[in-house]
């Protein structure tokens, strides 16, 4: 098969659409109105929910951080307080980053550049993450036992099994994140080689 | 006449031109469906920026393949699922098996390009000059045809070894 037999078969592809008027006005004006529903915008979505839900809780954190009394747990506090607001917004950011295309004026290299760039970008936040989401168990769990039940579990440490629940959740976790990094690595990988040919 | 008037003329005039960017990008009609909605919702977004120092379907072309470029697929791991060929073919009355089965063959080949290179060989299958090329994609004429030499070298050995 050549290349050339491909075009015509394109070719005549593009004779049988062009005969072919199905689109009415009304479906195109019904078209214009943004009812239909844009990946895009569900993502986004579900990332606001998401840093709304963990601007909640490091609220309820900020407001019962007087009850962390030793300063390892006020580490914690600071550490989780850290990961629940930073984290939403640079992927917030990066989100609304990947959206900003002229999409009207700028070339495709340049719009398939710049998202590229800010969709590895978004990738390479999901990484960091469920890495720090694995450390951040180990300084989240001590501190929300300490505000919800007044428990210092540095202090009177961990039952039997609270200790296989934690040791199951982490390995679980660690596999999970594993899989998940890899899927990623594959996806930022392929980008920067077409950002590379691009540039 | 009315912005919507001259709007939904231009659609309709170039509905062909529509169905195919999307199709190129897509590999299911769900998606491909989704992808042609976005992109006329963009047009008329940006109807009123459109300057006339250049083709309308020049301007129409870049629309459709930048918003293309962000277009999320449902189904990322269907690569070698094509409906959207056997949509087409159903669209159209050819009966014409070699034709049809070139069409399969062609979108076969192009779900395996990246976005860079599916974009300039859809320009070329539709006729396009290297100078449109460039002015659509934003590479120098030069580049699209040493690109567009790849890409064909490519092809061929794909289609070779399938």
């Amino acid at each position: 098969m050549e290349i050339e037999e491909l075009q015509a078969a394109w070719l005549q592809m593009s004779k049988d659409l062009n005969q072919q008027k199905k689109l009415t006005n009304d479906i195109i004006l019904n078209m214009t109105q943004e009812k239909y529903k844009n990946k895009f915008r569900n993502v986004t979505t579900y990332e606001t929910v998401g840093a709304f839900i963990c601007f909640c809780i490091a609220l309820l954190l900020i407001v019962k951080f007087g009850e962390l009394d030793t300063w390892y747990l006020k580490a914690c506090g600071i550490f989780s307080l850290s990961y629940l607001i930073v984290l939403p917004i640079l992927v917030l950011r990066a989100l609304k980053e990947i959206k900003t295309l002229d999409i009207s004026k700028n070339s495709y290299k340049a719009n398939l550049s710049h998202y590229l760039k800010a969709k590895n970008w978004l990738l390479r936040l999901q990484q960091i993450g469920m890495g720090v989401g694995i450390l951040g168990m180990f300084f989240i769990v001590p501190v929300f036992s300490k505000i919800s039940s007044n428990k210092n579990i540095f202090e009177i440490g961990l039952k039997t099994e609270q200790v296989v629940l934690l040791t199951i959740t982490v390995v679980v976790t660690i596999g999970f994140c594993t899989w998940a990094y890899k899927g990623y690595q594959r996806l930022t990988q392929s980008a920067q080689e077409l950002l590379k040919d691009l540039e | 006449m009315s912005k919507e008037t001259v709007f939904t003329d231009l659609i309709r005039e170039h509905q062909a031109l529509l169905y195919k960017v999307t199709s190129v990008y897509t590999d299911n009609n769900q998606d491909q469906e989704d992808l042609f909605q976005e992109v006329v919702y963009q047009l008329w977004k940006y109807f009123d920026s459109f300057r006339r120092d250049s083709k309308i379907t020049t301007w129409m072309y870049r629309v459709a393949m930048n918003t293309a470029i962000t277009h999320l697929k449902k189904k990322e791991r269907r690569p070698n699922v094509m409906p959207i060929a056997e949509v087409l073919i159903k669209q159209s009355d050819a009966k014409d098996e070699v034709y049809e089965e070139r069409l399969r063959l062609l979108y076969k080949h192009l779900q395996h390009l990246n976005t860079l290179d599916k974009g300039l060989i859809f320009l070329l299958l539709e006729g396009k000059s290297y100078n449109e090329i460039a002015l659509i994609t934003g590479l120098q004429p030069s580049n699209v045809g040493t690109r567009i030499s790849r890409i064909k070298k490519k092809l061929k050995t794909n289609m070779t070894n399938s």
